[in-house]
């Protein structure tokens, strides 16, 4: 048996060597038609503008553009990693990206075990549609909604903490705030649209296995532990892959709008800084300067994990 | 799997629709350049771009757009961008090389890279040929040139146009008179806040109200002797505003009034496009921004409660320890610069440049802010009445976005209240108890990289001093903060510039 497929595998490309691209060409004309479509979008939308990386090596100027700007080597990276807010950026940057695997992408799978419980098919699915709500709304309305709770002149989570303890809290201004800040609104607009996912892989998850467990004695914790938590690891390990190229992506908008005065020490990030520099202070090759350094570290950390991944004997990305 | 990603099969296509794509590009850009030289007809031909407040600009079927083509002799082609993308649009049209003839501005790094690149005329000598555009006020003059150059129009704007707006009803009810001294303004403060003055025996008014937008402090300070940006020293060196005792001072007063509670709590958080709803609503009863507010407030206020009206009152600044001083706002709101790469001759520019004269005249200036006499206003028994249809306002509304009112506005305003008239007559007393900024027409180039690290470490700073989040120790670390940041070099420059430019 092996053998002969061993024998197939060896002819096959040996036929097919006979047949010119040319051939192959005119045979699968209309396969070929079909994907130009495709080959456009990547290479006029993806690939094409992926050269403008280069003005991170320029000293661009938008009125000069792109052919007549001066090339300047690395300056912009040197001036990048020398300037004392590289380090408050690269701190606050990881301490979100931390906080956002360890409190963030642990909830959604909880959240979907708890769902996969519910026996009443009724009860299950409208939960599931309230949880995803929030995924459509902005960060603009989440930003007004939080003031509009948690402010310290007549906010209503403050006005509930004045009335028992006397005092308020600035949760809007306070550096110490912050981070917990962001990450309960991350988890509160993104943890049911995470949970889809989860519970696709969970619905492929075969009866007989919990009744098998069942048979042996095993009550729900334990078929969670040893039937459901299994069967989604290697989405787990796929997702937190995922995640982590986008590891330093800490969603511009929602910072930007949750940033003051009071607690700007800790609120810089990456995105922001490309953003005040690039669009406001008009300081293109810097700011893509910084860009592409998020970017490598993205893809270092993406093969890192994936490296990591198949060396657990786990299935990677690729 | 593999073969199908093999070398070949995969580099042809992607190989032939990047040639396709490239050839496509090119013709597309050879395309363009054919259609200008159209400029030798009886008329000009104008492109602007700026920007429209109004969710309906209007469009060349407008019949006031149609009348100021026809009185300034021109064909007009002007493109609205909503003032909220301004500043992207203004970078993308810039990085496009398409520039309109007329493009409104601001001082912005990317525009004043754009201006020594050569993007737009250099103006400063052309000017004196023009009747009302000559007649460029000297502080506005300097503050929108360009190391000592003019490359711009400015769309003038009143410069002393600061003012602290204040419930003069309230003032009355605790039984004090508008405050001429920082003390006083401190009592006023203190009564609004404590005494209930909206007699409704509820404790529930501060008296001032502050947002996230910083344009109070720096207000406010300014009473105190601080300098606008840049102060000279005994040296005659420029030293930056918050290096001056005065503005520790100031700071000490803020959070004097912020821990007594005489100003909103979450002012650092406030969304500033709501800090007037707590003046009209009757939480506040001073507010501290420019003073074509006061109309404004009043108006939203008698809207809804007529028994307040003429409850409102306004006045420039009060005295401080060195005399009085008031902030002056920069004289202008944004520029108009005439591009190089569609006005390419002088004789072009001259046109170009006529046409902003020509809407400065009366009869200009009332087509671009009334519109059409007998469509969009009637002047009965010599009194300026606008139709109030709101289709009609915008065939013309948005038009004053090019207007640069030299040397004075001229058009038709509705009969003027009490309080216009206290605004008008308080705009030219401020104008003498203005600062101005010595270092505006310098174009510093570690401000251009770190101009917002820097801004934002001393604004910050300030306004967690205000809350008491630091103290004088943490003022001292931010300044020297700021210093490291490159703000050594930023004084550095400033000084040296300073001096090139007085001699």
């Amino acid at each position: 048996m092996a053998n002969i497929e061993f024998e197939q595998e060896l002819t096959f490309p040996v036929e097919k060597k006979k047949l010119t691209f040319k051939q192959k060409l005119r045979r699968d004309k209309w396969l070929y038609l079909l994907l130009i479509p495709g080959i456009i979008y990547f290479a006029l939308f993806k690939y094409l503008p992926m050269w403008g990386i280069l003005m991170a090596f320029q000293d661009y100027s938008p009125f000069l553009g792109f052919w007549a700007s001066d090339w300047v080597g690395f300056t912009h990276f040197q001036n990048f990693f020398s300037n004392p807010d590289f380090f408050r950026l690269l701190r606050n940057t990881l301490i979100l990206a931390v906080y956002d695997i360890i409190f963030f992408f642990p909830v959604p799978i909880i959240l979907s075990l708890l769902i996969n419980e519910v026996r009443m098919a009724l009860f299950k699915r409208t939960v599931q549609t309230l949880v995803y709500i929030p995924h459509f709304m902005s960060w603009v309305i989440i930003a007004s909604i939080s003031y509009v709770f948690l402010t310290t002149s007549g906010g209503i989570i403050n006005d509930i903490i004045a009335h028992f303890t006397g005092e308020t809290v600035s949760f809007l201004s306070h550096p110490d705030w912050f981070r917990p800040m962001i990450i309960g609104q991350v988890i509160w607009k993104e943890v049911g649209w995470g949970t889809v996912i989860f519970l696709a892989a969970l619905a492929n998850v075969s009866s007989e296995q919990y009744e098998a467990a069942i048979v042996d004695g095993a009550g729900r914790f334990r078929r969670v532990w040893h039937v459901t938590l299994p069967a989604l690891r290697s989405t787990i390990v796929i997702l937190l892959i995922l995640r982590l190229g986008n590891f330093l992506d800490q969603g511009f908008q929602q910072i930007y709008l949750m940033t003051n005065s009071l607690n700007r020490e800790v609120a810089d990030v990456f995105d922001t800084y490309v953003y005040f520099m690039g669009i406001t202070q008009g300081a293109f090759s810097y700011s893509t300067a910084v860009g592409l350094f998020k970017a490598v570290v993205g893809i270092i950390l993406i093969y890192g994990a994936n490296w990591f991944a198949k060396k657990m004997g786990q299935e990677g990305l690729f | 799997m593999k073969i199908f990603f093999r070398k070949s099969i995969i580099t042809y296509p992607l190989f032939f629709s990047l040639c396709f794509v490239l050839l496509f590009g090119c013709s597309n850009e050879e395309a363009d350049t054919s259609d200008e030289d159209n400029t030798d007809g009886e008329t000009t031909d104008i492109s602007i771009l700026t920007t429209a407040y109004t969710p309906e600009p209007p469009d060349e079927s407008s019949p006031a757009w149609q009348a100021l083509e026809e009185y300034t002799n021109t064909n007009l082609d002007i493109t609205y961008v909503p003032s909220s993308n301004w500043d992207e649009r203004f970078n993308v049209t810039l990085a496009s090389g398409d520039l309109p003839s007329i493009m409104l501005a601001d001082k912005t790094p990317s525009f004043i890279n754009a201006v020594q690149d050569g993007a737009f005329w250099n103006l400063t000598d052309h000017l004196d040929e023009y009747e009302n555009l000559s007649q460029m006020n000297d502080i506005v003059k300097n503050n929108i040139s360009i190391e000592g150059e003019i490359y711009s129009i400015p769309r003038s704007r009143p410069l002393g146009r600061n003012a602290v707006t204040i419930r003069e009803d309230w003032l009355e009810n605790v039984g004090l008179d508008k405050p001429e001294t920082i003390d006083e303004f401190y009592e006023v403060l203190k009564a609004f806040t404590e005494e209930d003055p909206d007699g409704d025996g509820e404790d529930n008014t501060t008296g001032m109200v502050v947002s996230e937008y910083e344009g109070p402090w720096d207000i406010m300070q300014t009473w105190f002797g601080v300098p606008n940006e840049w102060g000279e020293d005994e040296n005659g060196e420029l030293v930056p505003d918050f290096m001056t005792d005065e503005y520790r001072e100031a700071l000490d007063f803020f959070n004097k009034i912020y821990e007594e509670g005489l100003v909103n709590e979450d002012f650092a958080v406030m969304d500033p496009a709501k800090w007037h709803d707590a003046f009209v609503n009757g939480e506040a009863g001073v507010i501290v921004d420019v003073g074509d507010a006061a109309n404004r407030n009043h108006k939203d206020m008698v809207k809804d409660d007529s028994s307040l009206e003429g409850s409102v009152g306004l006045f420039g600044a009060v005295e401080g320890p060195d005399g009085l001083y008031n902030l002056p706002t920069l004289g202008y709101s944004s520029m108009l610069a005439i591009s190089k790469t569609s006005v390419k001759t002088e004789e072009e520019l001259h046109e170009v440049l006529e046409f902003l004269d020509k809407i400065n005249t009366e009869e200009g200036q009332n087509l671009v802010f009334n519109g059409v006499e007998g469509r969009h206003y009637e002047i009965e028994d010599g009194e300026y009445v606008p139709e109030s249809d709101q289709n009609l306002v915008y065939e013309y509304e948005d038009l004053n976005q090019i207007l640069p009112a030299l040397p004075t506005e001229r058009y038709h305003v509705e009969e003027e209240s009490e309080l216009t008239e206290q605004w008008n007559e308080l705009k030219i007393k401020n104008e003498d108890i203005v600062v101005s900024n010595p270092a505006e027409p310098l174009v510093s180039e570690v401000y251009a990289q770190h101009g917002q690290q820097l801004d934002d470490i001393v604004n910050d700073a300030r306004i967690k001093y205000i809350v008491g989040q630091i103290d004088e120790e943490g003022l001292d670390e931010a300044e020297a903060l700021w210093k490291q940041s490159g703000g050594d070099d930023y004084i550095e420059e400033i000084n040296t510039l300073y001096e090139e430019n007085q001699n």
